[in-house]
């Protein structure tokens, strides 16, 4: 197989005719412009497009995908993407629309979005949402810039973020480019937040604290009507990180759980694709004493007629150009439309019931990090196995070699060789009992012969790759002249 | 509905239909009861007893019943059904996303379920490809921009401008911002939000007759607190701003200079590299994307070696696997979030990666011949639009004719004049003066490859009969 990175593959000789000479006579860059403003050569491969659709392809072909392998990511909630989301996002109604034609073109795309945050509002307790944001991290800095920004004009004197030492890294980043110090709370023994620690770090300064619910262990975290009414108490905010947020469609909302901010990773529960990291969408929702601070603008509607409300008293301006990732927007609302009201929670249903499988059926050979039930994702602590000479990192690797994708790994980091597996509704009891079996093996296999699962995976197109060496010496780019 | 009756938190059972409407979930109903089994799970419910009565939800919830994909379809199209694209006009507008021709073999490259469906190549031996198309993305915005190292993609140009504002803050910590008041106004109110947790400094210059960035504006503030400068080139306004300039004064202060610039003006244009600039950024959206609404597109950042370390973002890097086979991984992840967590150079996680991959193949499509007949055609149909328009009585052209694709035309009455154009199909531009009050009356409006004469000339002379 050729693996030759695409500039190694151009042949000068080559010229494409994809556009149109316009019908007017052509003057030279030079002619128009400055000489000094224009670059002398632009060193870009030249190919034929059968060239590129083979290298693209197999490409493709290096990796796996939800579509090809299981995937049972922790946190990352892979669930099967539907395909006629994607059709339906590529209508040429959604793709060529351009956000500064005036209103009565965009009508169908405002209703859209006006609709989406009605499904989202019920979904979740909260009155307002903002989609500009264009993944979950984007979320967290718009919501927690609106909790500064509360507190601002509220005339509070807050300094500090409480997140659990349990938490994703995204809440400490952002509450740090919220200008906040990061308080870090110890879990108990059980993984779930520890209230009398949580009693001595919160004081008048907190401004809020950040938590996902189920938390990264996997567990419901039960205390959270006393934590809501901890930070309530000292005049700080909730804010919900909704990574986790699938099991509980339809249960629970975060409104009734006592959060006041929340973003919902559009891409994990709302079933739109991955894209190799992105592009995702974080839909940022609020109780009604923080909607005065979204993000400019809102859908609302006036006499039938959906527009941009840009008269936000408070609002904390924009977090990126335009009203953010659109087409992963209609892909959700696609989603929601086909699920309806027994569907979300069906969704719920299985997302738990899957993960409670995979654990008691794992349990006995894998230690369980946590006593307490677990929600949509089990994390285990591999320490038996490390024990007998095959780390957490092994595992994962061998788990490629029978054909599915590793669980996240050494995370949370509160948990001693994590392996952290989130089957999500998605997939059938075959492909779990597949999964526990591998696990089962994979298990002897370190018995038998520890060794080699450290030379795993066996089966694909590269072996155990050096990252050590490749940040050691950064190699981050192809050059013209070597 | 069936279900209505049901008393969904209730106690109930297997046997009552309730696996009617479950779409993409592939368990039976025999599924479940084994599965309830082997947890010693008596209902589907008791996975949730542990969770506080108080916050479980009392009933169904009101949101629509679910349809099936048929009728999915229908509503969505019909939604898509009340948008007017552009193609049903003829349209000038641009604004910082352009309407550029889109080779067809992109799309069924960049839909392939391997790329679509996978996330983040966190497990590098079964990511291979994602990694070498993200490795060569990266050496594409270095080639194009002239610097030596590209991220994996930010979210778009907005968030870029932030996050190279904050990266600049990190490396010199210094406390102030200096930017061009002819930067995107999209862009300038994402830095003021990105910047709104911190007691930096922001301060705008403003722009001359001529609508370029006014230097003599930027000497008199820059000084030795000042962390960078942000310049827009080609601006928003189009205009190509004298760069080298900017950057050797900023120089002299110890300022780094930020450049947001449009990739397929650097076709044609100086690579950034070689104009003394040291952060690059910008939005990808005209390498193979549509506008859609303006998201999803993403954001590019580059900059040289010196300040790797302090870049936000994923970094993909070249390798050897244990066979001393090419191999690529994430690299550098030691400034990352899941790794420092709140000494993190960025809160980033998520990506746009799909669409920087699109930007990559979109790139290798078109090639260096393509993409210079790209950039040449938009320019010139660009001048044709200008020269002409020139000609026409009433209409005030007071900047510079150093722009790439699009310019700023007066005319009295200028919204009134859209209008009227919009009446007879042409979308015109965007007027300006809700960001720059001063610009009263002014149209801002482009041309890329895809403009015809003919639809120049029929503007030209709708415009000229409005205007009688």
């Amino acid at each position: 197989m050729d693996n030759r990175l695409i500039f190694e593959k151009s042949d000068s000789g080559r010229k494409a005719s994809y556009i149109k000479k316009p019908e007017i006579s052509l003057r030279e860059p030079k002619e128009i412009l400055p000489e000094n403003y224009l670059r002398s050569n632009l060193e870009f491969p030249s190919l034929g497009e059968l060239e590129v659709v083979r290298h693209y392809t197999n490409l493709s072909k290096r990796n796996f995908s939800l579509d090809t392998n299981f995937y049972p990511l922790g946190s990352c909630t892979m669930k099967y993407n539907p395909k006629i989301n994607e059709e339906l996002s590529s209508l040429e109604g959604f793709l060529n629309i351009h956000p500064y034609q005036n209103e009565a073109c965009l009508q169908g795309a405002l209703e859209l979005i006006y609709n989406l945050e009605k499904l989202l509002s019920e979904i979740t307790g909260m009155p307002r949402f903002s989609f500009q944001a264009s993944s979950g991290a984007q979320g967290e800095l718009t919501g927690m810039l609106m909790v500064r920004k509360y507190h601002k004009i509220m005339k509070n004197r807050k300094r500090k973020v409480i997140v659990p030492d349990s938490s994703h890294g995204t809440n400490p980043a952002t509450s740090s480019m919220c200008g906040y110090e990061t308080v870090v709370v110890e879990s108990n023994k059980d993984g779930l937040i520890d209230l009398d620690k949580l009693n001595k770090a919160v004081d008048a300064e907190t401004a809020a604290i950040m938590l996902t619910n189920p938390n990264t262990l996997g567990l419901f975290e039960e205390n959270i009507l006393d934590v809501a009414e901890i930070i309530h108490r000292n005049g700080g905010l909730l804010y919900y990180d909704g990574a986790n947020f699938n099991p509980l469609l339809g249960i629970t909302t975060p409104r009734l759980m006592g959060f006041d901010v929340i973003h919902l990773n559009l891409h994990k529960t709302f079933s739109t694709p991955h894209g190799c990291g992105g592009p995702g969408a974080g839909a940022v929702g609020v109780v009604d004493k923080l909607s005065d601070f979204l993000p400019a603008p809102v859908i609302d509607k006036k006499k039938n007629k959906f527009y941009f409300n840009y008269k936000i008293k408070h609002s904390i301006g924009k977090v990126r150009a335009f009203y953010g990732n659109f087409s992963v927007l209609v892909r959700a609302y696609a989603y929601l439309l086909r699920l309806g009201r027994e569907g979300v929670v069906r969704v719920a249903q299985n997302a738990t019931l899957n993960a409670n499988y995979i654990r008691e059926k794992l349990k006995d050979d894998y230690n369980v990090a946590s006593n307490k039930p677990s929600m949509h994702e089990v994390v285990f602590s591999c320490t038996k196995q490390k024990e007998k000479g095959a780390p957490a990192f092994d595992i994962a690797k061998r788990l490629i070699d029978y054909g599915m994708h590793p669980p996240t790994m050494y995370f949370p980091l509160i948990v001693k060789e994590a392996l952290m597996v989130e089957p999500t509704e998605t997939e059938s009891r075959k492909t779990l009992d597949y999964f526990v079996e591998s696990m089962l093996k994979i298990n002897n296999e370190i018995t038998e012969n520890a060794q080699m699962l450290h030379d795993t995976p066996h089966t694909t197109p590269v072996k155990r790759v050096d990252e050590v060496r490749a940040a050691r010496n950064p190699d981050l780019r192809w050059h013209p002249n070597k | 509905m069936e279900f209505e009756n049901y008393n969904l938190f209730g106690n109930w059972s297997l046997e009552i239909g309730i696996f009617e409407h479950m779409p993409y979930i592939l368990n039976t109903e025999n599924d479940i009861k084994e599965m309830l089994r082997v947890i010693g799970a008596q209902n589907l419910d008791d996975l949730y007893k542990h969770l506080p009565s108080k916050i479980r939800l009392s009933g169904e919830l009101n949101i629509p019943e679910g349809l099936s994909e048929q009728e999915v379809k229908q509503s969505v199209r019909n939604l898509a059904g009340k948008n007017k694209p552009l193609d049903s006009f003829n349209s000038f507008l641009g604004a910082g996303l352009y309407d550029h021709y889109i080779p067809s073999a992109l799309a069924p490259l960049i839909s392939r379920a391997e790329f679509l469906t996978a996330y983040t190549p966190y497990q590098a031996e079964c990511s291979q490809g994602i990694l070498q198309a993200i490795y060569e993305y990266q050496s594409y915005i270095c080639l194009l921009t002239g610097m030596d190292v590209s991220n994996a993609s930010l979210f778009d140009g907005a968030s870029s401008l932030a996050e190279s504002v904050l990266m600049s803050l990190r490396i010199t910590k210094r406390n102030k911002v200096i930017i061009s008041s002819a930067i995107n106004p999209e862009y300038k109110k994402t830095l003021y939000t990105y910047l709104s947790g911190f007691n930096f400094k922001i301060q705008e210059i403003d722009f001359n007759t001529q609508g370029s960035t006014n230097i003599d504006s930027l000497k008199q503030i820059l000084d030795e607190n000042t962390a960078c400068f942000a310049l827009q080139s080609p601006s928003f306004f189009g205009i190509i701003e004298d760069t080298e300039k900017f950057s050797s004064l900023a120089k002299e202060k110890g300022v780094l200079t930020i450049l947001v610039t449009n990739p397929i003006s650097l076709c044609l244009l100086k690579e950034p590299g070689n104009c003394g600039v040291d952060i690059v950024c910008g939005d990808g959206q005209v390498l193979g994307g549509s506008i859609s609404l303006g998201g999803p597109s993403f954001g590019f950042l580059a900059t040289k070696n010196e300040f790797l370390r302090q870049m936000p973002g994923r970094l993909v890097g070249k390798t050897v696997d244990r066979e001393n086979k090419t191999a690529y991984c994430l690299t550098l992840q030691a400034r990352e979030q899941h790794i420092k967590r709140e000494k993190a150079t960025s809160n980033i996680c998520s990506n746009q990666s799909l669409n920087a991959i699109q930007s990559a193949i979109y790139l290798s499509l078109m090639g260096k011949d393509g993409l210079t007949k790209c950039a040449l055609y938009s320019l010139n149909l660009a001048h044709y639009f200008y020269e002409h328009l020139k000609e026409v009585e009433k209409i005030k052209l007071n900047f510079s004719q150093n722009f790439f694709n699009e310019f700023i035309w007066q005319v009295d009455d200028a919204r009134a004049v859209v209008k009227k154009l919009y009446k007879e199909k042409i979308i015109a531009g965007l007027t300006i003066d809700d960001s720059y009050p001063g610009l009263k009356n002014g149209i801002l409006s482009c041309c890329t490859e895809t403009k015809t004469k003919e639809q120049i000339d029929d503007f030209i002379e709708t415009l000229k009969n409005i205007l009688k």
